[in-house]
């Protein structure tokens, strides 16, 4: 249990780079948006390849945050009923989920986005436009690797729930699995804490 | 035995996936695996390539990823979020308090303005909640506000981000509906603006009759507090010149909704310096809580993608417009039931469940929707339409027992406010919106003339 525990928690460091990295293409998007924007007004430079640039960006920041946005408890959940529930059976949920939905869903997205890659790169594929940005291949391996960083997340999460349901309490105290409504509830103190943070869910 | 099964296979995915939904695990992970389930349980049964989950993939591609419209989804959430953080809306408010001070009832008249101007710069509306709540909510009962008219006020106009332009939402449909987000911008304004004037009107004749229920300030008040044009200016130009700058550039043709989104994006991070409010901290703060927000709208969008692109795999499509065929619906009951039918899940839902999951599924049928002459220009009925869901959308917010704006206000609020007091605050504010929703099916001018006078 302690070792899954230390696994867990080395997964979820790695988990969490890769997100805070990808995270940082906001401020890419920001400065190539400004500079398509400041060429085609005052220069008359119109750019495909700064607009491809535009969405390559918005799609790594998702792709690399997937799994991160698990850990953090940001993907939106219905609670109605699960609210109601004991934190142990929660946590079976949470189990089950990985197990029956997620793991598949990722294993299946991997396991044809690879060839979906391959394709790409064996023909050389790039931009529709002549003008575009070339190795669409790029981008679509992020596809790929977005999801075998959620798969990471999954099996962190896994980890965790294991010791959860099964190792002594002790050990239970030490998982970051804090469930959902435990977390937003955290949340709504540290916003009150803060005088109102944005919240990360109702946009 | 097996045929009826193949046929009814894909409205066997919804009534899977709706218990499932509520077992708390994230939508767009059971999404995403129901998609896969079916999409195994149909090559099992023959019916399904073993390799078209290929297409699942290459749509995930060309669906979310290359899309250069939805890049103004995370630029406009970052732009709301350091918004937040700039302290403009803090200023604001106390302006307009000062400004509306010997109203009845001016309180929550500011409160509301306060939501128009935050719902056309930032459009977030769990942000604008929470703000609102933890500026105006003390001061409103401190000067003896009754609680129920304070929360409704609060969590009605922060929720009108969602319908206001420059909203998230327009956009997402925008794309789903395969129209443009300029043209449904433009088509918000009309109702968007309606709705604000009812509820002016409902606040202003409340308090009119009931003046208890919210007291003016009947001293002559702080002397300190007196108000100039200066300060006008100074709280009312930052956010002003941000909205002409994004939304004047979107309509004036100038710029597309992702460009606009940019800039703004760099006007919020100005404006945060200017203010002083710009740390590194806070930088990396607003880029991480932007980046959650961004992730989780677009991790359930790629769940869609793969449920939705199943569900078309296996005729779902077909099997809508059969059923809505064999029933002889015309448009108008079509129309009438999707409305009611949204109108309920709001209740369970929140508009980015909805708006996905249902969206895509009723896509086909709404474009064959023919309201004749209802419309004038058919080319905007696919406007009028979503600017009908949005409306509709806004109240997903507000209903109990899973609406998020009441939610979000009782965590800010301080406990003396009672859940209870907050559901019967809101009431009066869905009836509203109920009644604007009316109004605008009756009268597609309400959302179009705007549309139609820009020439699009």
């Amino acid at each position: 249990m302690d070792r899954l525990l230390t696994l867990s928690k080395n997964l979820n460091r790695f988990v969490s780079l890769v997100g805070k990295i990808g995270a940082w293409s906001i401020i890419g998007l920001i400065i190539v948006i400004m500079l398509d924007v400041t060429l085609r007004r005052w220069f008359v430079i119109g750019s495909t390849k700064l607009q491809e640039l535009e969405w390559h960006l918005h799609g790594t920041l998702f792709l690399m945050c997937l799994g991160w946005a698990y850990l953090k408890n940001a993907h939106v959940r219905i609670e109605l009923v699960s609210e109601r529930m004991t934190a142990r059976s929660r946590a079976w949920v949470e189990l089950t989920g990985i197990l029956v939905f997620l793991i598949p869903y990722v294993i299946a997205i991997i396991a044809f986005g690879f060839d979906y890659v391959d394709f790409s790169y064996r023909y050389d594929e790039g931009s529709a436009s002549p003008t575009g940005l070339p190795n669409r291949w790029i981008i679509k391996s992020i596809i790929v690797f977005g999801f075998i960083v959620l798969g990471i997340a999954a099996i962190s999460r896994l980890f965790e729930c294991i010791v959860y349901l099964f190792g002594t309490s002790e050990q239970k105290l030490q998982t970051s699995l804090i469930l959902p409504s435990d977390k937003i509830a955290d949340n709504m103190n540290k916003d009150r804490a803060k005088s109102g943070t944005a919240q990360e869910r109702a946009l | 035995m097996i045929e009826t099964l193949i046929d009814i296979l894909p409205l066997l995915m919804f009534m899977v996936l709706i218990p499932l939904l509520f077992s708390g695990y994230p939508v767009a992970f059971v999404l995403g695996g129901v998609g896969l389930v079916f999409w195994l349980l149909a090559v099992g049964l023959g019916i399904e390539n073993p390799n078209s989950f290929f297409l699942v993939v290459s749509r995930i591609f060309g669906g979310v990823v290359n899309k250069l419209v939805l890049v103004a989804i995370p630029m406009f959430i970052f732009m709301g979020t350091m918004l937040e953080k700039s302290g403009v809306a803090r200023d604001l408010l106390n302006t307009l308090q000062i400004m509306t001070r010997r109203v009845p009832g001016g309180l929550a008249l500011s409160v509301t303005m306060l939501g128009v101007v935050l719902a056309a710069t930032t459009g977030i509306i769990g942000a604008s909640v929470v703000m609102m709540t933890l500026l105006a909510l003390p001061v409103m009962l401190e000067r003896g506000y009754d609680t129920p008219l304070a929360t409704g006020t609060i969590a009605a106009s922060g929720t009108l981000g969602i319908l206001l332009p420059p909203s998230i939402m327009l956009v997402v449909m925008a794309d789903l509906l395969s129209t443009s987000a300029g043209t449904l911008f433009l088509a918000a304004i009309g109702p968007g603006l309606f709705l604000v004037a009812l509820y002016f009107l409902y606040i202003f004749i409340t308090t009119w009759r009931n003046p208890e229920r919210a007291p003016a300030l009947n001293s002559s008040g702080d002397a300190s507090e007196n108000l100039s044009i200066g300060l006008i200016v100074k709280s009312f130009l930052p956010p002003l010149i941000l909205i002409l700058m994004v939304l004047g550039s979107i309509f004036g043709g100038v710029t597309t909704p992702t460009e606009a989104s940019g800039v703004g994006a760099f006007g919020a991070l100005i404006l945060a310096l200017a203010n002083r409010k710009l740390s590194f901290k806070t930088l990396n703060d607003v880029i991480e809580q932007s980046a959650l927000t961004t992730t989780m709208l677009f991790g359930l969008f790629v769940g869609a993608t793969a449920f939705s692109y199943v569900f078309a795999l296996l005729g779902g499509h077909d099997i809508i417009l059969d059923i809505i065929a064999s029933t002889g619906a015309d448009a108008w009951s079509v129309l009438i039931v999707l409305m009611i039918a949204v109108f309920l899940l709001g209740f369970f839902f929140d508009w980015i469940e909805i708006t996905l999951i249902i969206l895509p599924v009723f896509a086909p049928v709404i474009a064959a929707l023919d309201f004749g002459t209802h419309v004038e220009n058919s080319d905007l009925m696919i406007a009028w339409f979503a600017t009908l869901m949005a409306v509709n959308l806004q109240t997903s917010f507000l209903t109990p027992p899973f609406g998020f704006a009441l939610f979000y206000m009782k965590g800010a609020a301080s406990k003396s406010v009672k859940l209870g007091q907050i559901y019967k605050g809101i009431i009066p504010f869905v009836l509203l919106q109920a009644f604007c929703l009316a109004i605008l099916m009756a009268w597609p001018k309400l959302a179009l003339w705007l549309p139609s006078y820009m020439g699009h």
